[in-house]
């Protein structure tokens, strides 16, 4: 029968477009690495350009701390935000609802809210922080090279928490009820719930949302550009930040392409991880 | 705790603690967006006062007359409005299609063909940037409404496949194979039948892309540097680093670019949080 052929004209526009705009540029990356500007192959010489570049170990390593600190923060705000929120209370939907503003509104918009609230000399937190004398003078969280990448981590944990806490409040709400109150039966408090039958019910959501939130880290340049461009000395510079500036600002288009090959490398990694986790979760879904 | 035998007792987290913890939560994600409002109905003076004021004495729109008269962002509110809606439009068409295809047909190559769609949702952008700046173009299409709308179509479709192929899934063969054999075509099935049934699935989908394509800054930076095409995100980034920053322009421009988001979002999010975690957790 012509079943099959059917099926292939129903997908092929969206993999057209996705072909278009994903696989060919792809490829074309790989080009563009082993290449100079003329078109002539210069084989690692990009590589080793990029590699050369004093910018490149800085911004691996605090590529490393963004993620691995927004994560860590993300995930376990993320969960303890769940179990408050799968509790039974009064107003609990309004709870619900206002969670997820943080993660809702535009990447852009929460940055210029903070920068504004971090202002050195206006800001409302150096004044929350002074006026009680937690801090003796105003810090200057966006201009001091120490607390500048931390504060950016912190704003990223507070636009991406609530999304951690939906997917694990959704998991929470599959367990069943036998569970609990097996539980109960043997005279488990509250604490020992969530220890021994929450956690490990939703570990394969946090697991999923771990790495979908690593990938995410490294995607999410918004608030970085936004507020600091990289600076102050490059101290909040991330490689996908180092990609965008080696191509737009220094205009090195084929060292933009090395770098993001080696980026695109250590990302696949991770996407081949996430795969393999949630089709283990996901099981007979064909 | 003794009478197990007659009914457990329901355990829960200590009520002061729930108290405590929901407020704080509150706290935390309301107050960056409460300050915004108070900071845009601010006068200068009062914008750049220590001890900062809690309640402006003189409430002013002033900062929204200049955002509103004096500056791009009305032009960037239309062009951020053409290009969402555009993209979520072609992503919604694209999508559906997909969807059904790999829902309701088994085909050679179709794991593969769903991995490649999934790949495409985790993938770097940051990675593709320099590529597809060049493919633009070439295509003629940088600076223009149909670059940002095609481009789109890399973060919205793969999530949009992915959540509506599960939706599909779960409507009964029967409903379909019923219309066929009174001699229904696969498309007036798809749209007769399956659409309909599928309606919040279809709602989570074009509230996603919307939302994702209105908060988008990355690609908006990089293919629209002309003020004929720049989107809000890129106008906001606009006001906020030029040298002298209005700081109550800068708040009063972030609520213009909130309002419809949260609206939208605040309106479908049964439907749409339904979609998202439905997709998710069951792959």
């Amino acid at each position: 029968m012509h079943r099959k052929s059917t099926g292939y004209l129903f997908v092929l526009p969206a993999l057209l477009v996705l072909g278009m705009l994903i696989a060919y540029p792809v490829a074309y990356t790989g080009l563009l690495s082993v290449t100079d500007n003329q078109g002539n192959l210069v084989g690692l010489d990009n590589f080793r350009a990029i590699l050369g570049a004093r910018a490149t170990p800085t911004a691996f390593f605090n590529t490393l701390w963004w993620v691995v600190g927004s994560i860590v923060f993300q995930v376990v705000l993320g969960v303890l935000t769940a179990i408050l929120l799968n509790q039974k209370f009064r107003g609990r939907a309004i709870v619900r609802s206002v969670t997820l503003i943080p993660w809702v509104v535009p990447g852009i918009v929460a940055a210029t809210t903070w920068a504004w609230m971090l202002h050195t000399e206006f800001g409302i937190i150096n004044y929350m922080l002074t006026a009680p004398g937690v801090l003796e003078e105003p810090v200057g969280w966006l201009t001091n090279g120490s607390t500048v990448l931390p504060v950016m981590i912190a704003i990223n944990v507070w636009k991406m928490f609530p999304f951690v806490a939906i997917m694990v409040l959704a998991g929470l709400q599959s367990i069943s009820n036998d569970l609990y109150e097996a539980a109960r039966i043997d005279g488990a408090s509250f604490w020992e719930e969530v220890w021994y039958v929450m956690l490990p019910q939703v570990r394969p959501v946090i697991v999923a949302v771990t790495l979908l939130l690593v990938i995410w880290a490294l995607n999410h340049i918004t608030i970085i550009y936004a507020i600091t461009r990289g600076g102050p000395a490059n101290r909040t510079l991330i490689t996908p930040i180092q990609i965008f500036r080696t191509a737009f600002e220094s205009v090195q288009f084929n060292q933009a392409a090395a770098l993001s090959v080696m980026f695109f490398a250590v990302a696949i990694t991770v996407v081949f991880f996430y795969i393999r986790t949630t089709a283990g979760n996901a099981g007979a879904s064909k | 705790m003794s009478d197990t035998t007659l009914k457990l007792k329901r355990t829960g987290m200590p009520m002061p603690l729930v108290i405590v913890g929901s407020a704080l939560l509150v706290l935390v994600c309301l107050f960056p967006f409460w300050w915004m409002g108070l900071s845009s109905i601010k006068t200068l003076r009062e914008l750049y006062t220590i001890p900062p004021i809690w309640w402006p004495s003189l409430p002013t729109l002033d900062n929204y007359r200049t955002v509103l008269f004096e500056s791009n962002i009305p032009r960037y509110f239309l062009n951020s409005v053409v290009i969402s809606v555009g993209s979520t439009a072609l992503a919604l068409i694209l999508a559906i299609f997909a969807s059904y295809g790999f829902a309701r047909f088994d085909f050679k190559g179709k794991p593969a063909l769903q991995s490649f769609v999934l790949i495409g949702q985790l993938l770097p952008t940051a990675a593709i940037i320099v590529p597809l700046f060049i493919t633009l173009r070439v295509l003629g299409l940088v600076n223009s409404y149909w670059g940002l709308i095609l481009v789109y179509m890399i973060i919205t479709l793969p999530l949009s496949v992915w959540m509506l192929t599960s939706y599909f899934r779960a409507i009964p063969v029967e409903l379909e194979e019923a219309a066929i054999i009174d001699g229904a075509s696969r498309i007036g099935v798809l749209f007769r039948i399956t659409l309909p049934l599928s309606v919040p699935g279809l709602v989570s989908v074009l509230v996603y892309a919307f939302v994702t394509t209105w908060n988008e800054f990355i690609f908006a930076l990089c293919f629209a540097t002309d003020s004929s095409v720049k989107t809000l995100p890129i106008g906001l980034a606009e006001f906020s680093t030029e040298f002298n920053t209005d700081w109550g322009a800068v708040m009063a421009a972030s609520m213009v670019m909130t309002l419809p988001i949260a609206i939208l979002f605040l309106s479908m999010q049964r439907l749409f949080v339904g979609g998202m975690t439905a997709g998710a957790t069951k792959g």
